[in-house]
This record gives structure tokens, sequence and C-alpha cells, in this order.
């Protein structure tokens, strides 16, 4: 079992009344799951994703993963821990616009301490999967938006994760770049990553192997 | 990771010159003013400080009462002290006695003739005084009668660089002092840079003794300097408590004398004295300066704050994403400040080119000989200056910008905190209040400078020739004037002692009919003049007569000031006979008040004697138009009678300019200052009003779609703004008010602080203001709605 999530509940104080963005949420992920997690806008999907991925908190519950309470960890070692293990794509790619391709690769392997001839060889090999060896001395605004993307799942996946958060990956891409990022998770999905993802979209919700609905927060 | 770091940073700010120059622009004027104020306080604090034995050298002075209350405090001492010092003072390791000659002296070869200042020093001068020796005996240079001292610069322009002088000989004519001898040279010493007396000879003061008239070589007359080294780790308090009545036991009419020993290279920066305590001086501007320097950095860091913080949403995607992929704050913070750092470092490069050729301006606005050399003790200290300025600058931008959380960033929910804006808004109020408070203070010292400059000093300072009386025409001065008197453009000629800037001699323990017993302390200033004296110098007659045609030397006659007839409380002056200089003087005429110092001082009382004793000074006044003929003419005069001299005059009025040097430099430098000041503020204003636009654009958009105009779009940006500078102005007024207030009540005569100065300060921030923030507002205003609003 990659992760558990037991009870989990997270809410917001406004005008002295409690609005819960996650209610009771129960959920346990496998390794080698692809799940799509829908809903209508506001029933709290990048919420939870956000919560799997620790980069937000929650405010009751548990959450375990690998065997690790998240919840009773310190700051410091759940960085470590989802640095180790997880990788995020965003809508938006969130590429740094002053660095190259090869560059933007590059910076999660700084963050991990990896050595710099070590580090040639990934961002090398990671082009080289990708195919868009020719394309790493670019800039993202010189690329289109699914070129963009691409290399953004490139960045969550050079640190070797085992798992990968997509937030509506393909919400700015046209459909045939859309199908090309989903065709990649399928595929990076058959070589053993575990795959959550947020989407709208049904068709590519179909890509995965379990579909999650929430509405106000709630598991449905 | 470091390079990883400097190339998003350079590619940064490639993309954001306009804030990158801001803040570079604004940093290395910073930085440079702080290096040039560095340069010169660390030589204002260097004065004097070269002498080795610093420490236990100390200056005679003397507080005496000089009536009604007021205590003054003289460095002048009677050459009795030198000996006096030397065998009844165990505390006393050694002492010298100097005494200055007030004009120029002249010296001559059988092939050249010059003229120098010079002082007479007694033997142990070169033991307690460390200046350097080049040739001589330390011990011995000044124990001959006939011997004389000369700097190596007087010893150059006599016999050339490579000549050894010793044993050669000049022959040297001090007109006050009835000198007139062949000397032989037994040293040459240097001046050291950072020494605040220049002189080039030292004679004997054994000399001098053997000159002095045996009756002023007594307690009561006071004419020399007189220094001391006294025995290390003496209690100077105790010590002054135990001396204080050295003198006044000596001679009853000495009473209430004291004594008082004071540091001596503390005289440069600390030597004003007011009621026998000493108060300010130099140190005043040396610490105004500084802190005006460190002020206008702190400007400029604040910009750098303002402009990084508040233009976050262009780097908070890079912490949100890099916090994503795993950065923690610590290295992010490190960044930051790494950013900044370097900006600084940058900065302190551009700043140490700008200080490079702004060098000999800077020397001449103040009137020194600063070296711009990158060595030990500057490299270091300027490096902690910028290390400092980068991380103060730097460190609010990093601790904000890291404290977000990646998934607020990432959404671009960042909503700027009261606090933020509270800090952001503290701050831009700070700059005002300094930018403002900075043109109050130069208007303010330029309106008194001007109202010193136009003030009605009580005689005309125009068309006013001074020269020294020296050389041959000690003797023959009256027939030289005689002379004079016929040149064409000539209106009259007289002369004095002492100059009209400065009459320093008093005197007391005078009678008057009527006389009370306290009225017996009250000193009076006295100078000795010839017949048309107060004609040359326009002085205005209250009543009774002038000198004019009066023979010189006819001591039964007296004219005094209108001050001092007040203060001695005579109801018919003319005619009254009167002790003062000299038993049964009858008071001839009474002038009206005219300036007799700066006018730092009040007017205090005076008596003009008629008599060609101890003048130093010979006028001529010129009619105005004529000034070539008269001078072409007196040049030729000057000639005949002193023939291998140079004609070296001064015109009265430019002499008195020179009085308020001090006052001048101050108004220049920190007119520049207020101006660095005002710039950098508004370069932070500038940034950022277009950061306000930028971030209000939705806003904007939506207000204009609903229709208002464009303008009122610009007004309503630019009065967010405004309202900051109305702010600082009315924090600033009551501090302003008070800084001048201060500075104004050394002046006796001083302009009357009214409004407008601190009404036209504050207008001229607000307009400078309303410029910078308007251009920027306008083009907001001017944008179209839709653009931005498609984006959300």
């Amino acid at each position: 079992m990659l992760l558990q999530l037991n009870n989990i509940f997270k809410w917001v104080n406004s005008g002295g009344q409690r609005i819960f963005l996650l209610k009771d949420i129960n959920l346990q992920v496998e390794e080698g799951e692809f799940i799509s997690i829908m809903g209508p806008s506001g029933s709290g999907k990048s919420t939870l994703l956000n919560v799997i991925g620790m980069l937000d908190g929650f405010d009751e519950g548990e959450y375990n993963f690998l065997d690790e309470s998240v919840h009773n960890l310190k700051e410091k070692l759940r960085s470590n821990l989802y640095k180790e293990y997880i990788g995020f794509v965003f809508q938006s790619y969130h590429l740094l616009d002053e660095l190259t391709v090869q560059e933007n690769l590059e910076m999660p392997l700084l963050y991990k301490k990896v050595k710099g001839a070590e580090r040639k060889a990934m961002v090398a090999d990671m082009l080289d999967r990708f195919n868009i060896v020719g394309k790493k001395d670019l800039f993202p605004a010189q690329l289109s938006g699914g070129q963009q993307q691409l290399v953004g799942v490139a960045r969550a996946l050079i640190a070797n994760p085992k798992l990968i958060l997509a937030d509506e990956p393909t919400g700015n891409l046209n459909s045939q770049q859309s199908e090309e990022i989903m065709e990649l998770f399928k595929q990076l999905n058959t070589e053993g990553v575990t795959i959550i993802q947020v989407t709208h979209s049904e068709k590519n919700a179909a890509y995965g192997s379990r579909i999650v609905n929430l509405l106000d927060g709630r598991m449905i | 990771m470091l390079k990883h770091n400097l190339l998003l940073y350079l590619r940064s700010i490639k993309k954001h010159k306009s804030s990158f120059l801001i803040n570079l622009v604004g940093l290395s004027t910073g930085l440079a003013c702080v290096l040039l104020v560095y340069l010169w306080v660390s030589d204002e604090l260097a004065k004097d400080k070269f002498h080795e034995n610093d420490e236990q050298l100390y200056q005679v002075r003397r507080n005496v009462p000089i009536g009604q209350g007021a205590i003054g405090t003289f460095s002048s001492n009677s050459s009795l002290m030198l000996t006096a010092l030397q065998e009844e003072v165990p505390e006393v390791e050694m002492v010298t006695a100097v005494y200055e000659i007030d004009n120029k002296v002249r010296l001559e070869t059988e092939k050249k003739k010059l003229t120098a200042i010079g002082n007479m020093a007694s033997e142990d001068f070169f033991k307690v005084f460390s200046f350097p020796l080049i040739s001589g005996d330390k011990h011995t240079v000044l124990s001959d009668v006939s011997s004389v001292v000369i700097s190596s610069e007087l010893a150059a322009n006599f016999f050339g660089q490579d000549l050894d002088p010793i044993g050669k000989t000049l022959s040297i004519k001090v007109g006050e002092e009835n000198i007139d001898a062949v000397f032989t040279i037994t040293g040459v010493f240097e001046i050291p840079k950072n020494s605040s007396e220049k002189f080039d000879f030292l004679l004997p003061y054994k000399t001098f003794l053997k000159h002095r008239d045996p009756d002023n070589i007594a307690w009561y007359s006071n004419s020399s300097s007189v220094y001391a080294l006294l025995v290390p780790k003496t209690d100077i308090n105790a010590f002054n408590q135990k001396m204080a009545d050295f003198v006044a036991k000596r001679n009853k009419y000495l009473k209430g004398e004291q004594v008082l020993f004071t540091k001596y290279s503390n005289n440069y920066l600390r030597g004003r004295y007011e009621n026998g305590k000493q108060s300010g001086g130099r140190i005043t501007y040396v610490i105004l300066f500084s802190i005006v320097a460190l002020f206008v950095l702190a400007i400029a860091c604040i910009n750098f704050m303002n402009l990084s913080t508040a233009r976050a949403s262009r780097r908070l995607k890079e912490v949100g994403v890099k916090k994503a992929v795993g950065a923690n704050r610590k290295s992010l913070i490190f960044q930051f400040l790494s950013e900044a750092l370097l900006l600084s470092f940058f900065s302190l490069i551009c700043a140490c080119l700008v200080v490079g050729l702004l060098m000999p301006w800077f020397n001449t606005l103040t009137g020194k000989e600063l070296d711009f050399v990158l060595e030990g003790e500057i490299i270091l200290s300027i490096f902690l200056i910028t290390l400092l300025t980068g991380l103060i600058a730097g460190s609010y931008p990093a601790l904000y910008l890291t404290k977000f959380k990646a998934v607020k960033v990432l959404k671009g929910k960042i909503e700027t905190s009261f606090g933020e804006l509270f800090v952001r808004k503290g701050l831009v109020i700070f700059q005002f209040c300094i930018s403002i408070l900075l043109i109050v203070v130069v208007s303010v010292i330029y309106m008194q400078l001007d109202y010193i400059q136009s003030k009605n000093l009580g005689f005309n300072k125009d068309n006013v020739l001074v020269f020294d009386r020296q050389d041959a025409l000690i003797n023959t001065m009256e027939v030289f004037l005689e002379e004079t008197r016929q040149l064409p453009g000539v209106v009259s000629t007289s002369y004095m002692q002492g100059g009209m800037t400065n009459f320093s001699n008093s005197s007391r323990g005078h009678t008057w009919p009527g006389q009370s017993e306290e009225d017996k302390e009250i000193t009076f200033r006295h100078a000795h003049v010839g017949p048309e004296f107060i004609e040359t110098m326009g002085i205005a007659m209250k009543e009774g007569r002038s000198y004019i045609n009066e023979k010189p030397d006819n001591d039964s006659k007296i004219i005094l000031n209108e001050t001092a007839v007040k203060v001695m409380g005579l109801k018919n002056p003319i005619g009254t006979v009167i002790n003062m200089r000299g038993p049964n003087r009858e008071i001839i005429g009474v002038v009206k008040d005219f300036n007799i110092q700066s006018v730092y001082n009040e007017i205090a009382p005076m008596a003009l004697l008629c008599r060609t004793e101890w003048v130093s000074n010979l006028v001529v006044k010129i009619k105005a138009g004529e000034e070539k003929t008269a001078i072409a003419g007196l040049t030729k005069l000057y000639a005949k009678f002193n023939p291998g001299l140079d004609f070296d005059f001064r015109f009265l009025d430019n002499q008195y300019q020179q009085l308020y040097l001090a006052e001048q430099r101050v108004a220049t430098l920190s007119k520049y200052f207020a101006g660095m000041a005002i710039l950098i503020s508004c370069l932070g204003l500038f940034g950022l009003a277009a950061f306000t636009a930028e971030r209000r654009r939705k806003e904007i958009s939506i207000r204009k779609v609903l229709g208002q105009s464009t303008s009122q779009v610009t007004i309503m940006l630019s009065s967010e703004f405004v309202k900051l500078v109305l702010i600082s102005i009315v924090i600033t007024i009551p501090i302003a008010y008070l800084l001048a207030t201060d500075w104004l009540s050394q002046f006796a005569y001083k302009i009357s602080l009214h409004a407008g100065y601190f009404l036209g300060a504050g207008i001229v921030a607000l307009l400078v203001a309303i410029l910078t923030v308007g251009s920027q507002a306008i083009r907001a205003g001017n944008k179209n709605p839709i653009s931005a609003l498609r984006e959300e």
C-alpha cells in the first residue's frame, strides 16, 4: 500500500462559520494505481490532491504514506518524504520562465543534492526519453503548451518518484495535446508509477483504473 | 545550485531592467554618499592625532569673567606660564610656549625674498609636538637665539629641492615685535597633512622674550599659546581643579581667572567654548553628515525592500515552484539574501567609480585634500558597509517572499495583509520625512547665510582693500598712505590693528565716572586705528566727532561704540574723561554699533584708539568702478616702497565671506545630500507606483468598463501616494522646526522662521511625488481594460 487517508477533515473559518473543504475522506491507494479525482468546481478536488501531496495540511484525521504517519511528522521530514517520492504536474505547467528546458529539469535534483555529473546524466536521460533533446536550450515561452506540459511531466519524473500528482494536467491544452499527455501518463503507469490526477474530463478519467468522485468535500 | 541561482538572477535582471536600475542607481548613490562622508569624517577625526604624545598633550586655556556674568575662554597665556608650569607643577612633564605672529613675515636671502607664516616657539616644541624633523636635532633646534627652523616647503622655495639648508642664513623682519635680524637655519620640519596647524617657520621663543617690552612679560599680559605634556594617567578633572587658581593667586587684578587644561587634539573638532565650557564645534557637522549619509543609504535600502516585496508576485511563482519541487525555506532565504548582496556589491563598484570621479569636486567643496585610495582599512570598512547594506536591504524581502505556502502561491492567491501595507507605507513615509527635513534644513541654512551676507554690518565692506603692514611699511606707513591718497581712484586710506572680521584684543579693569563695583569686570574690545578709519570704513557717528585731522598717538582722546556707552551707563558721554588703555582719556565721539566679529556674536563694547603702535593692516577705500586704475597705481607705489615684494591684498567683502566658509560648505553639501535623498525617494516612489498600477490592473479595468474616465483613475491612483507625502509633511514639520531653531540659536543675528520654509519644502516634495506617480497613473489609466480582464 502506498498511502492511506483515514477520516480526513479540512476546514476554514469564515465569518464565525466553519466551512468544510474536505469531509471525512477515506482513501487507500495501492502502488501502481492510476486514480482520477472528479467532481464539480469547488468540490475539493485540488485540495485533496494538495493534502496527498503534502503541500497543504488538514485539520483532522490520519494520513499514512509508506507506513509513515504524515500527520505526526515534522515539517522537515515531511518535506524530505515528498521530495523523495512525489512529483507534481500543474495545469499551468509552472515552469520557471527564466530557465531553459534543461535547467528547469535540473532544478528538483539540485534540491535533492544530486551530484553534478549524475545530474547531467539524469537530465540527458529524461530529455532523451521525452524526445525533447532538441529543445533543451529553449525557454518555456518558446514552446507550445503541449511541449511545456511535456517538460512539466519530465520535471515531475526526473527524481524517480513513486507517485505523480497531476492537477488538471490537460486543462490548458487542446485535444490532440491532451491525448498525448494522457498516453504518456498511461505508459508511465504501466512502468509502475502511481498516478493521481484531478480532471473534469470523462475521457481523461477513463485512462485511469479508478475514479474518485467528490461533491462538497465528500467522497460519493 | 549557486550557478543555477546566479543564472536565474541575471536573467531576471535582464527581464526586469527598470527595477534593477532603480535599485542599482539608488544603492550606488547611497553607497557613494556614505563613502564620501566616510572619507571626510575619517580625515576630520584623524586631525592632530599624529602627535606621539597625543594622550598626554594638553593646551592651557583661561576662563575669564567678561562682565555681566558671562565667561570667556581664551587660549592665550602669559609668557610667564612657561617657566611657572615647568618648575612648580609636578604633573607637567614638559611645556612649550608658542607666540603666533599675526601677519605674514618677510624672509630673505641675498637672492630671494618671500613672505611666510611663522611662530616663535620655546625649546621643547619638537619634543612636545611630533612634527617630523627632516634635519636638525629636536632637542637643540630652537635653543639658540638666532636659530630658525623652516618647513621643507619653504626650504624648497628658497634653496631648491636638493640643497641642504642647514647653516644657511635668512634675514627676517617681524614688524609687530620689532625684530629685524639674521637667523641661521638649524632644522627643517614637515607639516603632516592631518595637522590643523600650518606654519612655515619657527623662531626661538627666547627671541620673542628678548624683543618683548619687559612691562608685557607679566601675568596680566597674555600673548602666547601654552601646551603641556602631562604625566601619563593624570586625572584631568582633578588636575584642573588643582590648577584653577594658578594664575589668579599671582595677581589681584586677575581674580576670578581660572586655568583650564584641554586636550590638544580636541581643539580641531571641539574648539568652541561657551561660558567656560566646551560646546560643540566642527564635531557637530561630523555627526550631522554621518547621520545624513546613513539616511541617504537607508532610503536606498528602503527602496530595495519596497520594490522587492511589492513586486513579489513576479518572484512568487519561482518560490512556489521551487518549494513544490522540494526547496526548503532556508535555501530560498539564502538565495534572496545572496541576490541582495550581489546587487549591493554591484552598487559598490558603481559607487567607487562615482566617488573616484567626484573626488576633485568633493575636495573643492570641502576644502580638503582627500585621496580615494583602496587600501587596508578603507577596503575593510566599505566591504563591511556594503555587506551590511545588502543584508539589511535583503533581509525583509527574503523573509517575506519565502514565507508563503507553495499551494497558495501557485494558485495566485496571496492577499497583501494589512501589516505589510502598513510596513510599506511606513517606509515610504520615512523616506519622505527625511527628504522634507533635508529640504527645510537646506533652505534655512541658505536663507540664514543670505541674511548674514546682506545684513547691515554697520560699516561698508564694499570696495575696501586690506593688506599687511610689513617690511618697509612698518616704518613708512604714514608716508605710504599719504602718497596713496593722491592716487587716482582712491577715496581714503587708513590703518587698523587686527581685522574687521575679528577685533580680538580686549582688556578690563577700566574706570569711569559713576562706575559701579561690578562694572569693573566689564571687558572692552579695543583696536588701534588711523585718523581716517571711521570714514574709510563708512561707520556712522552717533554723536561727537571722529579722529579725522587728529594726529595719531595722542593719548588724551578716545572714541567708543554705542554698546560701550550703554554698558558704562554714561548719559552724556562726549567730554567725559575716563581711564581706559591709559589714564585721562576724553571721549570725543561715539560711533554707531558695527559688527566687530562674525554674527555668531553680539556686538561687544569697544573702544577705538588713534595709535600707530601694533597696527597690522592698511586699508584703502576705492571709488566704485575705478578698481583697476586704483589697484594698478597701488601696486606701483607698493613696489616703490617694498622692492621685490608682491602686492598681496584682499578685498574686505571677500574676507567677510571667508568667515562663513564653514556654513557655506555645510549649505552646499546639504544641498547635494537633499537632492540625492529626494532623487532616491522618487525613484522608489516611481517603482511603487508602477507596481500599484500593475497590482490594481483588474480593479482599474473593471472601473473603466463601468465608465470611470482615465483622469478619474489617475487621480485615484495618485491620491494614495499623495496621502503618504501629506502624512510625512505633518510628521516632519515639528522636527524640522526644532532642528532649525537649534541651529539658528548659535547666531546672534538670525532670520525668523516662518511657515513658508516648511510649507515650501512640503510643496516641493508633494509636487515631485505627484509628477512621479502621476506619470505611472496616467499610463495605467490609459491601458485597454479588456486585455487585463481576459487574463483572469
